[in-house]
């Protein structure tokens, strides 16, 4: 790796960000956010009065259904906005005639990508820490976190949203649409990956489809670590699994990319 | 006819100054009088920022102006902006402004209903227009997957599907080859010339005013700075004369003398010699004396004539004075 | 009124061919919606569903309930999407090319909004089936209640994609506008808890959305059988709101255009 394109990439994209970055955008995510959350606690306080069903607990280790599902909705929210930037930049790319000149130059994809994976997360990390600010009043609880673990466990779950940002980048590259793609995407991943609601609950095929994602085990690991306070130690094994789990889909993600840039560029001449 | 007397246009725009933003007045155009007729070909040229699309977008009412008058066969068109619409139509360069998921027909269909024309009228006038423009055979063809060239024929046409009065053609030309120019520009005559409609052009192609105009505005800085026909215009900016002169077997001698002779007419007079001929330039029309002194002094003439400056020299030379 | 009709057919037409051409749209009308309340089924299922404090609410008939809440929803939702493809004519040019007209510019909007409607009524019959194939057992209603509901959706359906029409036609930051108001319509609404439970700040909220009465009338009608009569505060209210919109859309109408002569561009926000 070129850590010179890579500082390249990264300040260019810091650069186009710090731009023409729309305070409505912003304002926007944090709605996102903060409507799932009120969304959730509509249901848990007026309709349910609290009455969480007898399994909950058995499968999450937790009866704080608010933490539940603040900690799964932010962990969303950050999925899409990597995802959906990552995914998008070749993309975004090929619309404004750039994807030609970059193609050109003789610099990895890995770099590319990294760079607009680093952008795309500090930028989100300052949007997800205001949102948390404004989950507290809803009952959101962090005493219980293990940093450490927390930490590791960021990275992990980063390395996943990774992942899935290659394929998605391929799926929005090979279709060149992005609206009905990504939309169809995320919210068939809201679905199965176990946002709101344990994995458990869902059909069976639908159950293993989800265990083959590697967002539901990062979506468990931060609230082990960030709810229950599970350390490092205790998640060696999902650890590995995330981890393995990605780097499958980081390869088969970057051969694909090569076909679909290729069959993209001869779309554009053609 | 149109007649527009001292339109002015202020904006108010804001302006982002770090968190605040501002309001700033923005004289687009400043001091704009001018007159289309019907038949004639009116252009509009413009020096840097000049305020063209403003005043098109004025004259189209698409925009209201900040103080002048601006009247429509007798139509006070400031205050009746859709009597105005109903007459006129516009038509610009680019691949814009039509519906690309739609046939061309549908296209002109469409457009035809928002002016509330017949059904039965509206059905000829579209088969008229498609042969006219020369789409004819492409009607059910979704604009998609029409060329450029295409693109901007079905603009035409749905530049003309209410049959206006006046037509404004913004750029209509921009990023056409030749050929289609060319054919745009004999539609251009042939609406004015034949159909007796008003247009006003703007076009960065000096040739294509200099071909098509009757009466050429200049605007710069939102103010117009001179008009008239492209002689008209040239005469007012090149006050000397340019002439060309071609004698049979020139020698030394033969140039000697007639800068002689020619100095003593006119004392400021410019001679140079170069591959073509003799150029002259002088204060004064120097025709008549140049013939004289070729037959009194028994030269044979090849070739004289006066050059006229071409719109192109004319315009650079005027923004080079502004 | 001949020129209005004719600007209104011309437009659903030129909208129905310019943006329903690929089928690929119903997956967003239909498909999205259908995640959603998928999603949404099985968040119900971390509760206690044995006990809610909604008369109409039962653990047989939850499916049910949420159903309608979707499928009323993705009504309206189509109007937010017709809104949001209209605001790109602004920058095709063909806005410009609309104005130049001397069309009736409700007519216009009007037509763009009953554009989508086709759309949504199939999406409407869709989920309609899917419902009478789950739970025949649970719907209980009666025909002319559902049908008089019916019109009067579609009427302020209609209405309340004109009236985003017009914002969305003028505001630069549409996409903006599409975020402030798709996901709070889904959560202030009642599509899965209903109004009534909500706290006063909340309450207030809803009423602006046309959709909370329309989801609140379409589960009472079919899952209580009410009769006009039990819903006419509901239908009272509906009146008012399709006058309300009326008023607001001929406003911003006359206000925008005058906007646009003085400033030049289509931006009011």
């Amino acid at each position: 790796m070129d850590l010179q394109i890579l500082i390249g990439i990264l300040k260019k994209n810091l650069l186009t960000q710090y731009r023409a970055y729309p305070m409505s955008f912003f304002v926007g995510n944090i709605l996102t956010g903060l409507y799932t959350v009120l969304g959730a606690w509509f249901m848990y306080k007026l309709l349910f009065e609290g009455r969480l069903s007898s399994d909950f607990f058995e499968l999450t280790k937790t009866n704080d259904y608010m933490g539940y599902v603040i900690v799964g909705s932010l962990t969303y929210l950050f999925v899409v906005r990597t995802c959906l930037n990552v995914s998008r930049s070749l993309i975004t790319e090929l619309r404004e005639g750039t994807l030609e000149a970059l193609m050109l130059a003789p610099f990895k994809r890995v770099e590319y990508f990294l760079g607009n994976m680093l952008v795309q997360t500090m930028t989100t990390t300052m949007e997800i820490v205001i949102s948390l600010f404004i989950a507290i009043p809803f009952g959101l609880n962090l005493s219980n976190i293990n940093l450490s673990g927390f930490i590791v466990s960021f990275f992990i779950a980063l390395y996943a949203f990774f992942g899935v940002s290659m394929i998605l980048g391929c799926i929005m590259l090979y279709t060149r649409d992005t609206y009905i793609s990504q939309n169809t995407l995320f919210a068939f991943l809201f679905l199965v990956s176990g946002i709101t609601f344990p994995t458990k609950y869902l059909p069976e095929w639908l159950n293993i489809c989800a265990n083959f994602i590697p967002i539901t085990e990062g979506v468990i690991l931060i609230r082990n670590t960030a709810l229950l306070g599970m350390g490092i130690e205790d998640l060696l094994y999902s650890y590995m699994k995330v981890f393995v789990l990605s780097t499958i889909y980081i390869i088969v993600g970057f051969g694909v990319m090569k076909r679909c840039e290729e069959a993209a560029l001869e779309k554009i001449n053609g | 006819m149109i007649i527009a007397e001292h339109l002015q246009k202020t904006y108010s725009v804001k302006v982002g100054k770090g968190l605040k933003t501002e309001k700033q007045q923005i004289r687009a155009v400043k001091d704009i009088s001018l007159q289309i007729e019907k038949g004639n070909i009116v252009g509009l040229l413009g020096i840097n920022g000049a305020g063209k699309t403003t005043t098109i977008k004025m004259l189209t009412t698409l925009l209201a102006p900040t103080a002048g008058i601006y009247t429509m066969d007798s139509i006070d068109a400031i205050k009746y902006p859709k009597e105005v619409k109903k007459r006129i139509n516009m038509i610009a360069g680019g691949e814009r402004m039509i519906y690309w998921r739609l046939t061309a027909f549908e296209n002109l269909w469409y457009f035809g209903q928002l002016y509330n024309i017949p059904n039965n009228i509206l059905k000829k006038r579209i088969e008229e227009l498609f042969d006219l423009v020369g789409l004819k055979g492409k009607e059910n063809v979704p604009v998609e997957t029409f060329s450029k060239g295409m693109k901007q024929r079905l603009q035409i046409a749905r530049g003309l599907v209410n049959d206006p009065e006046y037509l404004f053609l913004d750029e209509p030309t921009i990023g056409l080859d030749a050929v289609v120019s060319k054919e745009l520009r004999q539609h251009v005559k042939y609406l004015a010339k034949q159909q007796n409609k008003g247009i006003l052009l703007t076009s960065h192609y000096m040739g294509e005013i200099e071909e098509l105009c009757d009466y050429i505005y200049l605007l710069n800085d939102g103010i117009l700075i001179e008009k008239g026909t492209v002689k008209e215009l040239a005469n007012k900016t090149f006050h000397r004369k340019n002439y060309l002169l071609n004698i049979y077997n020139t020698t030394n001698d033969i140039l000697d003398t007639l800068v002689t002779i020619l100095k003593s007419i006119d004392p400021s007079v410019i001679i140079r010699q170069e591959n073509d001929g003799v150029h002259i330039n002088s204060k004064d029309s120097m025709s008549l004396e140049l013939s004289r002194i070729c037959t009194v002094k028994g030269w044979y003439i090849k070739e004289l004539y006066e050059q006229e400056p071409c719109l192109e020299d004319t315009i650079l030379q005027i923004s080079k004075e502004v | 009124m001949r020129a209005f009709i004719k600007t209104l057919l011309a437009e659903i037409k030129k909208q129905h061919k310019n943006y329903f051409h690929s089928k690929i749209i119903y997956i967003s009308l239909f498909l999205w919606p259908l995640l959603s309340f998928i999603t949404t089924y099985y968040s119900f299922q971390t509760f206690d569903l044995m006990k809610s404090n909604v008369i109409y609410i039962t653990q047989g008939n939850v499916i049910i309930y949420l159903l309608i809440g979707y499928m009323v929803m993705s009504f309206f939702r189509s109007l937010v999407q017709s809104a949001w493809n209209f605001s790109f004519e602004r920058v095709s040019g063909t806005l410009e090319l609309i104005y130049l007209s001397p069309t009736n510019r409700a007519a216009v909007l009007l037509g763009n909004a009953v554009a989508s409607l086709f759309e949504s009524i199939i999406v409407m019959l869709v989920f309609s089936v899917f419902m009478l194939i789950l739970k025949k057992e649970e719907i209980n209603a009666n025909v002319i209640p559902c049908v008089v509901l019916f019109l009067i959706i579609m009427v302020m359906a209609s209405l309340w994609g004109m009236f985003l029409n017009s914002i969305f036609l003028f505001s630069r930051d549409s996409g903006f506008l599409f975020t402030i108001l798709e996901e709070p319509m889904e959560i202030f609404s009642g599509v899965k808890v209903p109004t009534e439970l909500f706290p006063v700040w909340a309450k207030v909220l809803s009423v602006i959305f046309p959709l909370t009465y329309a989801i609140e009338g379409t589960r009472r009608v079919l899952l209580l059988g009410s009769s006009l009569y039990d819903i006419r505060n509901l239908i009272f209210i509906s009146l008012i709101i399709i006058s309300i919109l009326i008023s607001s859309i001929m406003i911003i109408i006359n206000k925008v255009e005058k906007h646009t002569r003085m400033t030049g561009n289509l931006t009011l926000f």
